[in-house]
């Protein structure tokens, strides 16, 4: 009795943990080794040579490692909230709209077809101060400064969460669209019938049914923002003089281009724990949003 | 008192209407400036003062791309559209799969700690691309598969298995279980409740997830850059370097190539997005 | 830059006849060919439109020596460089030709060998010695140039200095002839004088990564300094230093530059000059045929080109790269892979290569180059050519040692904070020479 409870999910999940143990955890293992060495990629040898917690160490001292850090957390939860209300509003006005929803829909996920490469390139050249779409519209209209769009700490983050929300809301916009569907029919009908206005309507009924949809959509997203790795290097690499430096700028760097492997997989392993903060907290909501909807535990 | 409603009713069908248009512009302006880039010389489209109205519509990057000379801006497009087709179209048909079966574990059976494993699947995701790109290459040369597609399709399932497991979880969820307990009553084996019954509710489920994973799998840059190199398997994000030299950069041409890009997956989304109206008869059935 | 490259490519083929026919029994010497059937060699390329026309000639390689070229890797700059240090780091460096670049070379430590085992003196003498000592790391030739030479030199616009108003009211200021600038003193005062933002700039530079500091470097040197002393000792916080540094400060605080140049690199500079509302431009040979053509630029038969400016020391900037190709010590028939580097870097590749605009790398290339130029009546192209000729002769590359690029990413954030003034230019560059100082004492120096 107790190994047939056991035995189906087990194996309906096998295949699911083999892949992901194979191919994500037991390099992160060789990685996490890495971050207590002095591995740098040109000198092999060094990969052999054990120095314990110096690589924590030092970054536990260097300003510049905790400013990206602090700025990473910054962008990551203005980005993930914008994308959300937008996405949000956006799916609300795609299911409300009577014709047209097919090619409304694709349109919405539009953005979704575009590499994060090619958004940045996309974004540095609209965002150009000289000859960028944006700066040229200014100017049309009599504005008559070129915006240094690209350098000045705040615009220049405006213009890369810009264009990581252009690129990502439609992600959120789809998935809560796919829970506004899959809301069933009869609570709203009885709602209106008891008088409720549109607003207690979305309040009580269609919110708390897309809670779920939009924590799911939170954290995949919150996993998935170090794409926003390739916009960032191409439109600011982090400059001007740090003004713009995320983590995975940073440690992208410190990697590949410095070639100080080991102390870039340790920047990663603490960056690690901000996802886990991201991660965790979103899935926490999640359950609770699931335990409010009375589903299944 | 009836007019005043009905007047508020007007003003806000028509405030929905100039919504949508506006919201729906900014989402297609920043891209179709791409589409249009891809047709216009290069002195047109970065220019001061910006030429707004085209002077000059022609298929020259597109000419340029198909020709058979690399020196004047030839791309081994049709290698490159082949791999990122393997490649995205067969990591998301076994995510998909795979992911089925972990999310209706997770979303219809309890056991022990499943809440940690699911967490997790999750976490597995926070992993920065960086700490697993180099002992990746370093695993993948040792096997001999990089440069392979088999390499680039184990990755991107992986990647997107947490995903998948997530959404599809979410759905079933939504499916109420009685459903298939009432039809394994009716004389159903498990798998047949599952397929016609649950299945056919949780489709929108399955359609997104499998959507989002071939869009992730059809755009990845930075793992496809480490990981392939040749012809055989560079996937199309990374063809878009080939418009890019040490010093110049050809912006027409890139536009042209993420042209040929964009619209298979468009015309993809198109049609499939069509399977998440079945979501909407969800519903209905369950009243 | 299309329908110009056919009419070089056409060109050529007639060229080559000619000059393979009279300099045959001159170059026996410089030759390598050889029998490599059934060798099968890996190699790892460069990708990107320029660099492909070489590629065809492979084939030709082929034919002639029996042996095949499989090229496993075709990445950009960046990109293949990551991918060489990924493989050192893996020990998968069995392949046998690889790219490589002077900026790159000293990192690679261990992985190529010595050319200079594997070709006659010949061959090595008739390159530019100044190439050879760049390609040189430790005494040891790790790598073989190919006509993909790049050092800067000046691009302005030319209707600026036929304008009669400008020239009184120019003179009228700064007391001299407006004429294209010769010393960067003068390069800074036209660059201010031109000026009008934000419709139009006096100049632009590249503002971060290695870009600025390659840059940082040249003026550095052209202003007497160095950027390490001969115990590796950071020196560029000198006066020379700061005098470099503040020339990049002056622009950019005199609005001379688009306030937007320290996210540029070098796709935003060329598309900035090319659209016309930038006067001068310093910049590599590459975009010379871009900045003339019609369908790509605004200023297309707008454009001079004139050797780059002299620092207040007499000499000229003149930051260098060029790309060749190496061989590993993994190979298991380095014959047959110098014959493919011999070959891909021989007179006849370099010839073709170069007369679609790369600078070429070999001394009686250059000679070629110059009478196939001046007889095709390009006046541009002439005009180009002479200036990048005498453009070479001040070139230099990089300090030769394995954590340059490395040294870069500690510099550029400093001189980025002096520019926007966040610091001074001397406290910048204090900072910038302590964790480069910091970062060499780490690996031992």
């Amino acid at each position: 009795m107790k190994r047939k409870i056991l035995s189906p999910p087990v194996l309906l999940l096998l295949p699911a943990m083999i892949i992901i143990v194979a191919v994500i955890l037991l390099p992160l293992l060789l990685s996490l080794y890495t971050s207590f060495t002095p591995f740098k990629l040109t000198r092999p040898d060094t990969f052999y040579r054990f120095i314990g917690l110096r690589n924590y160490e030092r970054l536990f001292t260097d300003v510049y490692f905790w400013a990206a850090f602090g700025r990473t957390f910054v962008v990551l939860t203005i980005a993930l909230n914008v994308e959300m209300m937008l996405g949000l509003g956006l799916a609300l006005l795609v299911n409300r709209a009577i014709a047209g929803q097919r090619t409304l829909r694709t349109i919405m996920m539009f953005p979704m077809m575009f590499s994060p490469i090619l958004v940045g390139f996309q974004f540095k050249f609209l965002f150009n101060d000289n000859i960028g779409l944006v700066n040229n519209a200014l100017q049309s209209l009599g504005i008559a400064q070129a915006i240094p769009w690209l350098v000045d700490e705040y615009l220049a983050l405006f213009a890369i969460l810009t264009a990581e929300i252009w690129s990502s809301t439609s992600i959120f916009a789809i998935l809560i669209l796919a829970g506004l569907m899959a809301i069933p029919r009869d609570p709203i009908e009885a709602a209106k019938v008891d008088g409720c206005t549109v607003w207690q309507t979305f309040r009580h009924i269609t919110l708390p049914y897309l809670m779920p949809f939009m924590f799911i959509a939170m954290t995949i997203r919150s996993l998935d923002i170090a794409r926003a790795y390739d916009i960032v290097q191409i439109m600011t690499a982090g400059g001007p003089a740090r003004r713009t430096e995320l983590l995975w700028t940073l440690i992208s760097r410190t990697g590949y281009v410095d070639a100080n492997m080991g102390l870039a997989n340790a920047m990663a392993y603490i960056s690690i724990f901000l996802s886990i903060f991201f991660t965790w907290y979103f899935f926490r909501k999640l359950m609770a949003a699931r335990r409010y909807m009375g589903g299944a535990q | 008192m009836m007019v005043s409603h009905a007047s508020r009713k007007i003003l806000l069908k028509w405030g929905r209407w100039v919504g949508t248009f506006v919201a729906m512009s900014l989402i297609c302006i920043p891209g179709l400036w791409i589409v249009l880039s891809s047709f216009r010389p290069n002195v047109e489209i970065l220019s001061k003062p910006a030429v707004w109205i085209p002077e000059n519509i022609n298929l020259d990057h597109y000419r340029a791309i198909f020709s058979s000379d690399p020196g004047q801006g030839a791309v081994p497009v049709w290698n490159y559209f082949q791999n990122s087709m393997i490649i995205a179209s067969t990591s998301t048909l076994i995510a998909i799969i795979i992911g089925m079966a972990g999310g209706y574990a997770f979303a219809r059976y309890r056991f022990r700690g499943k809440n940690t494993l699911f967490l997790g699947f999750m976490l597995s995701r926070t992993v920065p691309g960086i700490a697993l790109s180099l002992p990746l290459f370093i695993v993948y040369a040792k096997l001999g598969i990089i440069d392979t597609e088999f390499g680039m399709i184990l990755i991107y399932v992986a990647l997107n298995l947490p995903f998948t497991i997530w959404l599809i979880d979410g759905f079933f969820r939504q499916v109420p279980e009685e459903l298939g307990q009432a039809a394994q009553i009716d004389g159903c084996t498990p798998w047949q409740a599952f397929w016609h019954v649950e299945f056919p509710l949780a489709k929108s489920g399955v359609a997104s997830a499998a959507i989002f994973a071939f869009l992730t799998s059809w755009n990845e840059f930075a793992l496809a850059s480490q990981l392939t190199r040749s012809t055989g398997s560079k996937t199309l994000p990374v063809g878009l370097l080939d418009f890019t030299s040490e010093f110049t950069i050809n912006w027409g041409g890139m536009c042209a190539l993420a042209v040929i890009m964009i619209v298979p997956a468009l015309l993809l989304t198109f049609v499939v997005q069509k399977h998440l109206v079945a979501g909407l008869t969800f519903g209905g059935v369950k009243g | 830059m299309k329908t110009n490259r056919k009419a070089f490519l056409a060109g050529s083929a007639l060229g080559l006849l000619v000059l393979g026919a009279t300099s045959a029994t001159a170059l026996a010497a410089d030759e390598l060919m050889g029998d490599f059937t059934g060798v099968t060699l890996q190699a790892k390329l460069i990708g990107g439109n320029q660099y492909e026309p070489l590629y065809a000639r492979i084939t030709e390689w082929e034919q002639a020596t029996g042996g095949k070229v499989d090229i496993i890797s075709k990445k950009s700059h960046f990109e293949i460089d990551k991918e060489i240090k990924s493989d050192i780091a893996a020990g998968s460096t069995g392949w046998c030709v690889g790219y490589n670049h002077t900026s790159f070379a000293p990192q690679y430590t261990g992985l190529y060998v010595d050319l200079a085992e594997y070709l006659s003196k010949d061959t090595i003498d008739a390159f530019v010695p100044a190439m050879i000592g760049a390609s040189t790391v430790d005494g040891d030739l790790v790598m073989l140039p190919r006509a993909q030479f790049d050092v800067s030199a000046l691009y302005y616009k030319k209707s600026l200095y036929q304008d009669d108003a400008r020239k009184e009211a120019f003179k009228a200021e700064y007391g001299y002839d407006l004429a294209p600038p010769a010393t960067w003193a003068e390069f800074k005062d036209q660059a201010i004088f031109f000026a009008d933002p934000p419709n139009f700039y006096g100049t632009q530079y590249a503002g971060k990564e290695e870009a600025i500091v390659g840059r940082f470097y040249e003026l550095l040197v052209s202003e007497g300094g160095a950027m390490f002393d001969a115990d590796w000792k950071p020196t560029f916080n000198s006066e020379a230093g700061q005098r470099a540094l503040q020339l990049f400060v002056d622009l950019y605080a005199a609005k001379a530059v688009p306030s937007g140049v320290l996210s540029y690199v070098w796709d935003d500079l060329g598309s900035g000059f090319a659209s016309g509302s930038v006067a001068l431009n310093l910049d590599w040979p590459g975009w010379a045929g871009y900045f003339n053509d019609p369908k790509e630029s605004r200023v297309a038969g707008d454009v001079g080109v004139i050797v780059q400016p002299q620092g207040s020391s007499g000499k000229r900037t003149g930051w260098s790269g060029a790309h060749g190709f190496s061989i590993t010590e993994g190979c298991a028939n380095k014959e047959a892979a110098a014959s493919l580097v011999w070959f891909l870097t021989s007179h006849d590749s370099q010839l073709i290569e170069a007369k679609n605009g790369p600078l070429p790398t070999r001394k009686d290339v250059w000679t070629d180059l110059i009478a196939f130029v001046h007889d095709s009546g390009d006046d541009y192209r002439s005009e180009v050519l002479t200036a990048f000729q005498e453009a070479a002769q001040h070139a230099f590359p990089v300090p030769q040692f394995p954590e340059w690029v490395e040294s870069t990413n500690l510099i550029y954030p400093e001189l980025q904070a002096a520019i926007l003034g966040d610091k001074s230019t001397s406290q910048a560059l204090d900072d910038a020479a302590e964790r480069v100082a910091d970062m060499m004492a780490d690996y031992g120096y």
